[in-house]
């Protein structure tokens, strides 16, 4: 959010959550998270063989399939532990690292190291991405697990549960609509 | 936790031999010839009450069929759950709701709720007052409440380390005991003054604590440090320490073994609390957090916050035996079995 990974809020928006999130930092500074862990999960058909998905989403050192990446640079290729910076449009960085990869499965899972709240109001965030193929047709799944932004009690609207998982949700459809059209385009 | 199933069901376990009708005499021979004469009858109704989180709900599974037989709605996303000395009346926390909800587990209904401030998630009962220990994650607390006819009341509380998490009462009701996760520490409370007396340092960020058999050890689970710090209560000191799998969450005993559920790793470490060797890892579904040994100790109860479901684990052979379908993101965070 917040010109962040769902770039729709506007700069009003922006500036009262930054100041949420200041106000958390002091006023709770040990790094514990709400006691309620959220999931989300969304996916889409693709009408294209899992090989051609795969090949889109299946690098973890390239994120250029979600839309509001700009540049992703990282280390350790597809291993286990590699680590990437998603540069964002508009400047924001994402850190992450690879925590299972399995080309045969066409599964990986990876965990979000350091993020501004003000990006995406997550905390703990790890997702799961899966690619099943049907023969022409492919489902891909994109599940994510999150605590919500807001770190203490008794969230403000802007980063409690709810607004977490409409974060996360708009981020992975969005996602997968893109993904969809990149790979059915010249099938 | 205090009254963990698991812990019970661990030393109990390695008195009981293999085929109880060969017992000649004690507890344990007679409730043979009460399966002996009743061949058809299921051996015991065991229950799983399980807080299904983002399902707002409590439910209640029937382990031998494998079947929801209640789903009781319970707003505030239930987390944590103790049952009182008699297991009829089940605690459940509501972190969101901030509260606790009084289960009547014959009735299968919600009979009463008490509001409480901050965080509510840990909960204990004393085993021989039935008082009832909530801990606050957001403070330094925990409430003492009382149980009473119409529910439960708030009595007072008693001051503990940041984001108090895990909590379990030995056996003899004396002494409470609190996992301090962002203190990373375990604070020893004696139960008479309503005071800390120790405060032991840990791993890092421990969360799930669980006391032996014999109420002189306590275990918690250090999500951070990857590991389970072993206590010795009296001494008031760590003894020891296993490696587990990632984000190790809870611990339970069954069959002389130690079983933690690992977050991360999908998996539950089992080690030997006596050498405090790790001796396997088990693969369980996505997320697993809540475990605890069944009341007869033949069974490890798995709940997978992820995959929404319940892996049953043969503590011998250390195999999964079943798999239980439940509602949205299963905690069972605390003594969730009877």
């Amino acid at each position: 959010m917040l010109g962040g990974f769902d770039g729709r809020k506007e700069t009003m928006k922006f500036r009262t959550l930054a100041a949420v999130a200041a106000l958390a930092t002091v006023t709770f500074a040990a790094q514990a998270h709400g006691p309620t862990r959220q999931k989300v999960s969304e996916s889409i058909e693709i009408n294209a063989p899992a090989d051609k998905v795969w090949a889109i989403v299946g690098n973890f050192q390239d994120g250029s399939w979600i839309p509001v990446v700009e540049k992703t640079e990282g280390k350790g290729g597809n291993e286990v532990k590699a680590t990437r910076t998603l540069t964002l449009k508009g400047g924001a960085t994402v850190e992450e690292e690879l925590a299972k990869y399995d080309a045969e499965k066409k599964t990986l899972m990876y965990r979000i190291t350091k993020v501004d709240v003000k990006t995406l109001p997550v905390n703990d965030y790890s997702s799961t991405i899966e690619v099943e193929g049907d023969g022409a047709k492919t489902k891909m799944t994109w599940r994510g697990a999150f605590y919500r932004g807001y770190m203490n009690n008794d969230p403000p609207p802007e980063l409690n549960d709810e607004a977490s998982k409409k974060a996360v949700s708009g981020l992975y459809k969005a996602s997968l609509e893109n993904v969809k059209a990149k790979a059915e385009k010249g099938s | 936790m205090m009254r963990k199933a698991g812990v019970f069901r661990f030393t109990r376990r390695a008195r009981r031999p293999s085929s109880p009708p060969t017992r000649g005499k004690g507890r344990i021979g007679a409730w043979g010839l009460v399966w002996m004469a009743l061949p058809s009858a299921p051996a015991l109704a065991q229950e799983a009450l399980v807080t299904a989180q983002l399902g707002n709900a409590v439910e209640i599974v029937d382990l031998a069929s494998k079947k929801i037989l209640q789903s009781i709605p319970v707003p505030g996303a239930p987390a944590g759950i103790a049952l009182s000395p008699d297991r009829k009346t089940a605690y459940v926390t509501r972190p969101e709701g901030h509260g606790v909800s009084v289960i009547d587990l014959d009735a299968r209904k919600v009979r009463a709720s008490l509001d409480l401030p901050g965080g509510p998630l840990g909960i204990g009962v004393n085993p021989t007052s039935g008082e009832v220990y909530v801990a606050d994650w957001y403070g330094t607390r925990v409430f003492v409440l009382r149980p009473t006819t119409d529910g439960l009341t708030l009595e007072g509380e008693i001051a503990t380390g940041k984001s108090p998490s895990g909590i379990a009462v030995t056996p003899n009701g004396a002494a409470l005991l609190v996992a301090n996760r962002e203190s990373d520490s375990v604070s020893i409370i004696d139960v008479a003054s309503r005071r800390e007396t120790r405060r032991v340092p840990v791993g890092q960020h421990p969360f799930g604590l669980t006391l032996s058999a014999d109420g002189a050890t306590a275990y918690t689970a250090n999500v951070v440090s990857n590991d389970v710090s072993a206590i010795d209560i009296g001494a008031g000191r760590e003894t020891g320490r296993v490696t587990t799998g990632q984000r190790p969450y809870v611990i339970a005993f069954a069959a002389g073994k130690g079983f933690v559920t690992d977050q991360y790793s999908n998996t539950v470490t089992v080690f030997d609390p006596a050498t405090l060797k790790a001796l396997a890892a088990i693969d369980v579904g996505d997320h697993p957090e809540g475990v605890a040994a069944t009341r007869d100790g033949k069974t490890i109860v798995v709940a997978n916050w992820g995959d929404n479901s319940l892996s049953l684990i043969d503590p011998s052979s250390l195999a999964v035996t079943g798999t239980v379908p439940t509602g949205d993101g299963p905690r069972a965070f605390g003594d969730f079995l009877r």
